[in-house]
């Protein structure tokens, strides 16, 4: 029954993005191409803390670092939108394998607050660094290329942006069918079991940082497919705090949830900027309305061993895993 | 800069960090009790101390009650409005299964509820203050000019904490709520309703935010956004240890100072980032905290 | 797998179908016989409301009163209003709604300063003529474009260089202390102040820049004080300038102090902000209005909102402080379209606006857009401000700073 939910939705979307070009105005394709940066956001994000269960609420940083990445590389020399996206991904990806050293040392509320800190220092460089990012000023990038065709509208970026959120939605099923995706389950389940099945816990944390970094990196290369404007104040907390609120609202753990809810919140976001002055009371409803009602999201993580069915009620979350 | 002139620097920047930092000391207090007895690291905090600044201000300004109505009925409004909170909300969150992740996400609804209701009131916009509860006269200390109003917060931070101290190690509730935090399942077995001690901590975090908030009000100048002062109690709470009431108030200290200290120092530009490089500091090097003791192991 | 390969064949068709996007039309969108549709933006929720709610509301009346009375060459004004949160990617949704959904043929919007330059190069691509509302906009405004017009309160840098001119000539100041922000808008009020210093012999400038959440200003102040300087010019907003007025009556510097337009939203509430009028016995403000709202000559535009919103009126916090900012604006578009003849087009709005002159009743100078600088106001004038009264500093002072390409 799963297999055959997948395959129809997944054709029932092919078809109408295929279709929207052609009926839509640009305003429609642009929210469309800011749904697909947030799935790959939330699949990045899926990864770190839905697979591996490390709470690393650094992904801004990495969106950030990706989208001036690519942004100064295609300012500078216009190459392949295919490079820019490649190099953004790969410098947040060593950024984050160096980050992930936080999660061997610590876990739980005390990696969260140590990932969020840094996200907010790197927020702070984005401002400061004026040289290289132009600071509060925000900066202006020149249109991505793709082989001599210059992407100068949401509907030249569209099916780029499409075509990087499914690659990056393949990947992440294959993954989790892979052996990686099996050790980082390991690793959330319990560290300890993990050695003793043979996985490199700490490895894994770091791989699993540095995964979730790239993706992150290559949605912000993704993103300078179709904006041509950056300021730091986008790239904070409260946007590591919606793609969180993406993957829970869907359901930690779940690929699909992730998806779901990336596409979920971004038109709840944009379709609240209609609602005026009740946006913030109706927001806060609705996050705790899901809460109440529907914590553990849409779609239900990966079968959960005995251990975390156990581990409910009382908010028993925090401290060191036993 | 002469040696006078550091000097001067140091006492003036100690002392005045050490009046902010009570305001970060208290809220990062309420923080830590919500955390030591639920495993929730409360993102509404900021917002319930902004609310006791605006239920008050409503008071004052539209109802035109004396200050000796308001601070009672605000500190009860504001206990009630968290107390229903955890009844109605989080223990609704926690029977439907939902953990630690979920627990914080209802928190930060709570935050945009509580932001948008104040925004609604018309009372919003401008900065406001509260009257003066103190004549605003300054006091000398060495080199260094505070206000009497100064000396009454830095006074009431410590009173609260005494109190704190009494409550926790010498009343029942006190001794229950510290179970709660321990152990949960066990402080069931023995008797304790856990709901209605996660709705006491509740209820206290709020009395303690809103306290500070008719204090501090009139020194800081409160907005609708000035719930981001969280940010800076979550930092003090971090660095003097998340788990321990003492290490937030010291650590609640050591922000203030520290934010004047680099801001005298090194530049104003880096005022904004000296607390979370505290907190990336202090991660790293002692997680625990400065006075977090051994890193807490749950019985699950 | 085969959903990859049903992916793959949607991919292929969308890339295809770019060839069949639609050709641009020919006709400029948003105008008809009978109907100019007009885009309206602003922060109408959220931290920014304060800055773009009643500004909108300015706006949309004096486009009414001007439909009353027949329209424009016979044409009513239809407006479509969009809410930017204060927001650089809401602002960009906003307007690409507007322009691609709803068909506009101008925009008018624009509250925040930071959000508004995230419009500019869409809107270059989109070639559509864009009127900013109270942002000071000054990184869409320099180097200045040919669709974009803002500034209509005043630019940053105007605020900068204004108040240095002033603190120059009235109290002959030589050290001159300076506390900014740390953003973009800091920085461009700053720069100006430079410049505006350098201008005059044995002038200099001592800057903090502070962050504007910030909780305690012991380090500014004392930094300030200790450069001793004749004069602290203060460029931030309300609430860090109030703590900085208390906090230098506590230290007990009493030196000149005067706070640009950024800050002087509510003078009420900033006499109580700062314990009272004894922080104010040397404390001046600069200002962009022609008046303060008890002035007679304010009169109309208060009546006016009160006639249009009497349902707000009543209600506390109404007008907003900035209200009277969002009429300019849309004086400054109903002239263009006036001048631009029976039969507008984008192009002729433009051409209309070269060398543009427009006393709007509302600022302090008029509205003046000149080939190479489309920022609306650049003086202000200063008053003495004890608490109680204000009296008025003769002249009215201008930014020398002009835009000079980077080369």
């Amino acid at each position: 029954m799963k297999m055959d939910f997948d395959k129809w939705a997944l054709a029932a979307a092919a078809v109408v993005l295929a279709v929207l070009p052609f009926i839509a105005s640009g305003y429609i394709l642009y929210i469309v191409n800011l749904l697909m940066i947030y799935i790959v956001l939330a699949l990045g994000l899926h990864i770190v803390i839905g697979e591996t269960g490390q709470f690393a609420l650094s992904h801004a940083a990495f969106y950030g670092i990706g989208i001036y990445v690519a942004g100064i590389i295609n300012n500078a020399w216009h190459p392949n939108l295919v490079i820019s996206v490649l190099v953004a991904g790969v410098v947040a990806a060593g950024l984050g394998y160096l980050l992930g050293a936080l999660a061997i040392r610590m876990r739980d509320i005390y990696l969260a607050l140590s990932t969020f800190a840094f996200g907010e220092a790197m927020q702070w460089v984005f401002l400061n660094w004026n040289e290289v990012t132009n600071g509060s000023n925000g900066y202006q990038m020149s249109p991505a290329w793709f082989f001599g065709f210059e992407l100068t509208s949401d509907l030249r970026a569209y099916p780029f942006t499409v075509l990087g959120a499914a690659l990056m939605l393949w990947v992440t099923v294959w993954l989790s069918r892979s052996q990686l995706g099996a050790a980082f389950r390991a690793v959330r389940e319990s560290d300890v079991a993990a050695q003793a099945m043979g996985v490199n816990a700490n490895v894994i944390k770091r791989v699993a940082f540095m995964c979730s970094a790239a993706y992150a990196g290559m949605a912000g290369g993704l993103y300078t497919t179709f904006a041509s404007f950056i300021h730091p104040e986008s790239l904070g907390f409260w946007t590591t705090i919606l793609i969180l609120i993406m993957i829970v609202v869907g359901g930690i753990g779940s690929v699909r949830g992730a998806v779901i809810g990336a596409v979920i919140f971004g038109l709840i976001s944009e379709l609240l900027r209609q609602m005026l002055s009740f946006q913030e009371i109706i927001y806060g409803l609705i996050l705790i309305g899901f809460m109440m009602f529907a914590p553990r999201g849409l779609f239900s993580g990966r079968r959960r061993t005995r251990k975390a069915a156990a581990a409910t009620g009382a908010g028993s979350s925090g401290g060191t895993q036993a | 800069m002469s040696v006078a002139d550091i000097w001067l620097f140091l006492q003036q920047g100690v002392l005045s960090g050490l009046v902010t930092g009570s305001v970060y000391a208290l809220l990062a207090v309420a923080v830590v009790i919500v955390f030591k007895t639920t495993d929730v690291p409360n993102f509404a905090q900021g917002e319930i101390f902004m609310v006791g600044g605006y239920v008050a201000l409503f008071m004052i300004l539209v109802l035109d009650w004396h200050y000796a109505l308001v601070i009672p009925v605000t500190l009860i409004a504001v206990a009630a409005i968290c107390a229903l909170f955890q009844r109605v909300v989080m223990e609704r969150v926690i029977a439907s299964k939902g953990v630690g992740v979920q627990l914080v996400i209802a928190t930060l609804g709570l935050a945009y509820v509580l932001k948008g209701a104040v925004r609604q009131t018309g009372l919003g916009d401008a900065p406001r203050s509260l009257p003066a509860l103190i004549a605003p006269d300054t006091v000398i200390i060495g080199d260094a000019v505070l206000t009497r109003l100064d000396l009454m917060i830095l006074s009431t931070a410590l009173v609260v904490m005494l109190g704190l101290y009494v409550l926790f190690n010498h009343t029942r509730t006190g001794k229950a709520m510290r179970a709660v935090g321990m152990n949960p399942k066990a402080s069931q077995i023995v008797g304790v309703s856990l709901v209605r001690i996660r709705m006491l901590v509740w209820a206290l975090a709020g009395l303690i935010s809103a306290v500070s908030a008719i204090l501090i009000t009139p020194k800081i100048l409160i907005t609708p956004d000035i719930g981001h002062i969280a940010i800076l109690a979550f930092a003090a709470a971090i660095v003097g240890g998340i788990t321990s009431i003492p290490g937030a108030i010291v650590g609640g200290f050591i922000i203030g100072v520290a934010e004047n200290l680099v801001g005298l120092f090194v530049s104003t530009n880096a005022i904004v980032v000296a607390p979370f490089l505290a907190i990336l500091i202090v991660l790293v090097v002692r997680p625990q905290g400065i006075l977090g003791g051994k890193a807490q192991v749950k019985k699950v | 797998m085969k959903f990859n390969a049903i992916r793959r064949a949607a991919m292929c068709m969308a890339i295809a179908g770019l060839g069949l996007a639609p050709a641009a039309q020919a006709a400029d969108p948003g105008i008809t016989d009978t109907t100019i549709r007009i885009g309206l933006f602003s922060p109408l929720s959220g931290s920014g409301m304060a800055y773009g709610f009643d500004v909108v509301n300015a706006a949309k009346m004096y486009y009414d009163k001007v439909n009353k009375e027949g329209g424009i060459h016979g044409r009513k004004i239809e407006l479509v209003v969009e809410d930017t949160r204060c927001n650089a990617n809401d602002l960009v949704a906003a307007v690409k709604k507007l322009v691609e959904q709803d068909h506009v043929f101008l925009l008018n919007g624009g509250s925040c300063s930071a959000a508004v330059v995230a419009a500019r190069e869409y809107v270059e691509r989109a070639k559509v003529p864009f009127f900013m509302l109270n942002a000071s906009g000054d990184g869409a405004l320099y180097p200045p474009s040919k669709y974009i017009y803002g500034a209509f309160s005043i630019s940053q840098y105007a605020v900068g260089g204004s108040v240095v001119e002033f603190a120059v000539d009235h109290f002959k100041a030589k050290k001159i202390g300076y506390i900014n922000h740390d953003d973009a808008y800091g920085g461009w009020n700053q720069t100006a102040a430079e410049f505006q210093a350098k201008r005059h012999d044995g002038v200099s400038l001592s800057v903090q820049s502070i962050n504007p959440s910030i909780n305690d200003v012991t380090a500014p102040m004392l930094k300030v004080r200790a450069a001793d300087p004749d004069v602290l010019l203060l460029t931030t907003y309300a609430r860090p300038a109030a703590l900085i007025i208390k906090k230098a009556h506590e230290l007990g510097w009493n030196k000149p102090i005067v706070l640009t337009v950024t800050g002087t939203a509510d003078l009420t509430q900033l006499v109580e902000n700062v314990g009272g009028a004894a922080a104010l016995q040397n404390f001046y403000i600069q200002d962009v209005v022609l008046g303060l709202p008890s002035d007679p000559k304010m009169q109309w535009v208060y009546d006016m909102y009160k006639e249009y919103y009497p349902d707000l009126a009543a209600k506390p916090g109404h007008p907003q402080s900035y209200m009277p900012y969002g009429l300019p604006p849309a004086m400054t578009v109903v002239k263009a379209l006036e001048d631009a003849g029976p039969e507008p087009t984008r192009e002729k709005v433009l051409a209309a606006l070269q060398n543009f002159k427009l006393e709007t009743g509302v600022m302090a100078s008029p509205v003046e857009f000149t080939p190479t600088d489309h920022a609306a106001q650049k003086s202000a004038i200063y008053m003495k401000f004890d608490g109680q009264n204000r009296e008025l500093i003769p002249g009215t002072f201008k930014s020398a700073w002009t835009y000079t390409p980077k080369q």
